[in-house]
């Protein structure tokens, strides 16, 4: 196992070399000249010209390259331009409110997509069915932000049960009970990812349910809910497994409007600020953190799918 | 193609006492586009304990339906049965609650299937595949169902059982699985063992080495074999009466040195002059002309008479009855016993 | 494939999937003939008549500037039908592109579709995002940003497709019997690609909106002046409490839209070669 973990992430360091130069191209390519960009409007030419040496922009762009991934190996991801700080701080500052409100969302959405999904599929064709498969399509379709506005009328403004925006810290003064400022975000974001959930797992099933090991399971006298479970989902699980990493990866881009609309501290919205603020350094940080975590994920799905399906080769 | 013992054992039909299984009159239909279409009309045959019936026929004829539905896995809402009975055991296994049949399932009766390669749980090894079967129909402790797991795969002639009940099924040859199949078939000592073309996905060597087991087997434990396949061939070998069936009827019924010995039915006939013979040289394969009608191809008369060298317009329009050829040996045709041996 | 029997079949005994399509043909006419049955001019700003109640003469009501929502919710069915099929033209051209001729030239296959690997490195918003950085908002751009996010999932999926296809009998006889490149692409394999493609465009459209509406809710979508959905909801946004209508009606446009457009899709994938399924999970 150790040896296909190392291999799987020999293969993916090419990958994350391409993409931190996509990343690294991202300040170049905007127009105008790159240590003005990074300076913001109030710098004088001055300042832009001994940026511009400092940071070696009148040197080749591949040199310029190796020099950024140095720094960035060391954790040296530039200077915030708002901020005035090192982008990883900045970055790191809303860090704890994405992850905290990605792993709720994810609670929120095996714990009701998966069931949900697994009885849509044993009611197959019946109106069960029908009602959860429907519901489920509408459920995706449903923008966020608008879910968002209404959970936050209904539940913050007309019932007061909830707060409607921020988040302090947990080690602020409340601890453990501030999650609950991110019960309706996490609610928003897990609605339509459970809804995919549920027609992956259902379609999952009702796929599996036609193999012919099926067939022999019930032949074996079993109870129908353990053929469902126990052989069905536990086959089906595979590929729906692959679908829970890329979708608490989606989840990290996808807060970007929630975190908006629920004025929470998170990564998300620091991403939209920075871009309306023009902090480039912030953003191609915030990129670059981002595209990793993905990979990692990704590599983790990998992983997982090799524990769960005997047939994939540890090769 | 001898089948010299093996044909005076029992005869076909009613004997005095109750056969193991008893099916009468069953009728199986699909419903596809709205409409009800008879897939299996009217069959009737029984099997008795240490007995192996061949159901014999051509892809389509309702062979592996009526298997299933004997079995009790035609469930869904598309394949039905429509009517008549099937008896085991003395039980009346359609009006029987769905936690009985399930009781029967995997322990007094029992199934094999056509693709070994598929047939297995891939997540799961096979020694608990065999174990669930076990714990389900008997209260036996799990170290005591891995003793007999060992045991049954020495039994089906599995090399170092006790290292191969940890294997997962994606390493092990189609043989191999066949035999697992059968080890948790035989599992819980089935009266009857049904056997959907358990060879035809394997390799002829392979095939008399299964087909060799399931008798050495049969022998063993008094197991009723109700075997199914297209091949003519295996039946011969291995079964001591058949039945051959055609678009969902019973063509012909006998005990097989009976059938073997006059043909009564046109298409019997045909099967066994399109099996090619090693010693002999042949210039023309000989095949039964025409093909099998669909499903939705609505015939009057006899099913086979638009392919039938002796047909008339009586076979046009007339659906012939079950006739006793002679005793034990039952047709369904207005010329039985008319074609040229 | 027979067009007309392909999507007779897949609406058959399929009353929502129908009654969506029949939703979605309603909005494409009235993204037409906008200007012939809105009541009012979309932009005209009447400042004392402004958070009007649904009534008459405004159906849904008034914005906070006076705007009649009824007639922008009806220019913005032009914006989803020029956002959604805008989008789809950019993914499938340049995405079906890429995979098909990926799969179909091995050697700049495997180059290509690493670089497609490196694009999903970026999850979606955020790759939208990134490129809204870079370009100035407008309708094209919006447009040209959707597309090429969903662009790499098609390739993906294109070519899984076109490799299934180009192992098939039928391309060796189109070889043997002459063919050139161009011709076997064209005439043998795209025509087999067309009702996967159909079901692919259908999603992408659906998904489309959704992120054309999140852009313009954080106001990085379309240019503000643009009468859309997303923009309206963007917009009123501070009004929810005061003017409920005002959410109510763009967003529930949005939802029966993407709806409708996903039953569709889901109606259209069941009816296509089987060997596709797999393929298409949905975007």
């Amino acid at each position: 196992m150790l040896a296909y973990t190392l291999k799987r992430l020999l293969t993916l360091i090419p990958t994350l070399l391409a993409a931190s130069i996509l990343v690294f191209l991202f300040v170049h390519l905007i127009p105008g000249d790159p240590a003005a960009i990074l300076l913001g409007d109030t710098a004088t030419p001055e300042e832009v010209a001994q940026l511009s040496a400092e940071m070696g922009f009148d040197r080749p762009l591949w040199i310029q390259y190796f020099f950024w991934l140095g720094n960035v190996l060391q954790g040296d991801l530039g200077t915030s331009i708002f901020f005035r700080e090192p982008v990883l701080s900045v970055i790191g500052s809303g860090a704890e409110t994405s992850i905290l409100l990605a792993t709720m969302t994810m609670v929120w959405i095996i714990i009701i997509g998966l069931p949900i999904g697994i009885l849509s599929a044993t009611k197959h064709g019946t109106w069960i069915d029908q009602i959860t498969s429907s519901g489920a399509m509408l459920a995706a379709s449903i923008p966020t932000f608008w879910l968002g506005l209404y959970l936050i009328m209904i539940f913050s403004v007309t019932l007061g049960w909830f707060p409607s925006s921020g988040f302090p810290s947990l080690s602020d003064e409340g601890g453990i009970s501030n999650l609950r400022y991110l019960l309706l975000p996490s609610l928003t974001l897990a609605a339509p990812n459970a809804a995919l959930i549920v027609r992956l797992v259902r379609a999952s099933m009702l796929d599996v349910s036609r193999e012919d090991h099926v067939r022999t399971a019930r032949a074996k006298g079993l109870h129908p809910s353990r053929v469902a479970i126990k052989h069905i989902f536990r086959n089906a699980l595979i590929s729906v497994a692959a679908a829970f990493g890329f979708t608490f990866a989606a989840l990290i881009s996808e807060a970007v409007v929630t975190e908006t609309v629920f004025s929470l501290p998170g990564i998300g919205r620091l991403v939209v600020q920075s871009i309306l603020r023009r902090d480039y350094p912030v953003i191609q940080g915030v990129i670059l953190v981002i595209v990793v975590l993905y990979m990692v994920i990704n590599l983790l799905v990998d992983l997982a799918y090799a524990r769960l399906d005997p047939r994939v080769s540890l090769k | 193609m001898t089948a010299s013992t093996r044909g005076s054992k029992t005869t076909l039909r009613g004997s005095d006492h109750m056969a193991l299984l008893e099916v009468e009159n069953l009728e199986i239909a699909v419903s596809a586009r709205g409409k009800l279409l008879p897939v299996v009309q009217g069959i009737s045959f029984s099997v008795d304990d240490n007995e192996t019936l061949g159901i014999v026929g051509e892809s389509g004829c309702g062979k592996s339906l009526t298997s299933l539905a004997i079995m009790g896995l035609l469930g869904g809402t598309t394949v039905r049965i429509t009517g008549g009975s099937i008896r085991f055991d003395g039980m009346d296994l359609l009006t029987l609650p769905e936690k009985d049949r399930r009781a029967i399932m995997g322990n007094r009766m029992a199934m094999i299937f056509q693709e070994p390669m598929t047939s297995l749980n891939p997540v799961y090894r096979i020694g608990d595949q065999i174990i669930e079967n076990l714990r389900q129909h008997q209260s036996i402790s799990n170290s005591a169902a891995r003793d007999r797991v060992v045991e049954l795969l020495t039994l089906v002639r599995i090399p170092s059982p006790s290292e191969r009940i940890d294997s997962f099924p994606h390493q092990m040859s189609g043989g191999q699985r066949q035999r697992v199949m059968i080890a948790m078939a035989l599992s819980c000592d089935p009266k009857l063992l049904i056997a959907d073309e358990p060879t035809t996905a394997l390799d002829v060597t392979v095939q008399k080495e299964v087909l060799d087991l399931m008798a050495d087997l049969q022998k063993r434990m008094g197991t009723a074999i109700v075997l199914i396949s297209h091949d003519l061939g295996v039946i011969a070998e291995t079964c001591d009466k058949v039945a051959v069936m055609y678009r969902g009827r019973m063509a012909e019924a006998a005990s097989t040195a009976d059938l073997f010995a006059e043909l009564a039915h046109p298409y019997t006939r045909g099967l066994l002059n399109s099996i090619p013979v090693v010693d002999r040289d042949v210039e023309w394969l000989e095949a039964i002309p025409g093909r099998v009608p669909t499903l939705e191809e609505n015939l009057t008369g006899c099913a086979f008479h638009p392919r039938c060298a002796l047909a008339t317009e009586l076979c046009a329009s007339n659906v012939p009855a079950t006739t006793e050829f002679k005793p034990g040996h039952s047709v369904q045709c207005h010329f039985a016993g008319k074609v040229a041996s | 494939m027979n067009a007309m029997n392909f999507l007779r079949n897949a609406f058959a005994g399929r009353k929502l999937a129908t009654a969506g399509f029949i939703w979605l043909c309603l909005i494409a006419l009235a993204a037409i003939i906008a200007p012939l049955i809105a009541p009012f001019d979309p932009l005209e700003i009447d400042p004392v008549g402004r958070l009007a109640e649904p009534g008459w003469p405004n159906l849904f009501g008034t914005d906070h500037f006076g705007r009649d929502t009824f007639s922008r919710a009806i220019y913005g069915a032009r914006m989803t039908v020029i956002i959604g099929m805008g989008s789809v033209i950019v993914a499938l051209v340049a995405g079906g592109a890429i995979g098909m001729l990926s799969a179909y030239f091995t050697r700049l296959g495997h180059f290509l579709m690493r670089g497609v690997d490196v694009l999903m490195a970026f999850p979606a918003l955020l790759m939208a995002l990134v490129l809204i950085t870079l370009l100035e908002r407008s309708v094209f751009n919006t447009i040209l940003v959707i597309g090429i996010v969903y662009a790499t999932t098609t390739a993906r999926i294109l070519y899984g497709m076109t490799l299934k296809l180009k192992g098939e009998v039928f391309v060796d006889a189109a070889i043997c019997s002459g063919a050139g490149h161009t011709s076997i692409l064209i005439r043998h394999i795209l025509p087999n690609l067309v009702s996967p493609l159909l079901v692919q465009a259908s999603f992408i459209f659906a998904f489309a909106q959704l992120q054309a509406a999140a852009l313009d809710f954080l106001g990085l979508g379309l240019p503000p002046e643009v009468p859309s959905w997303g923009n309206m909801l963007s917009e009123e946004r501070i009004y929810i409490t005061r003017a409920p209508w005002l959410l109510i009606y763009p967003g529930m446009l949005i939802v029966l839209s993407v709806f409708s457009m996903n039953l569709v899709g889901d109606a259209l994938r069941d009816s296509i070669d089987p060997r596709f399924k797999d393929d298409i999970a949905g975007v």
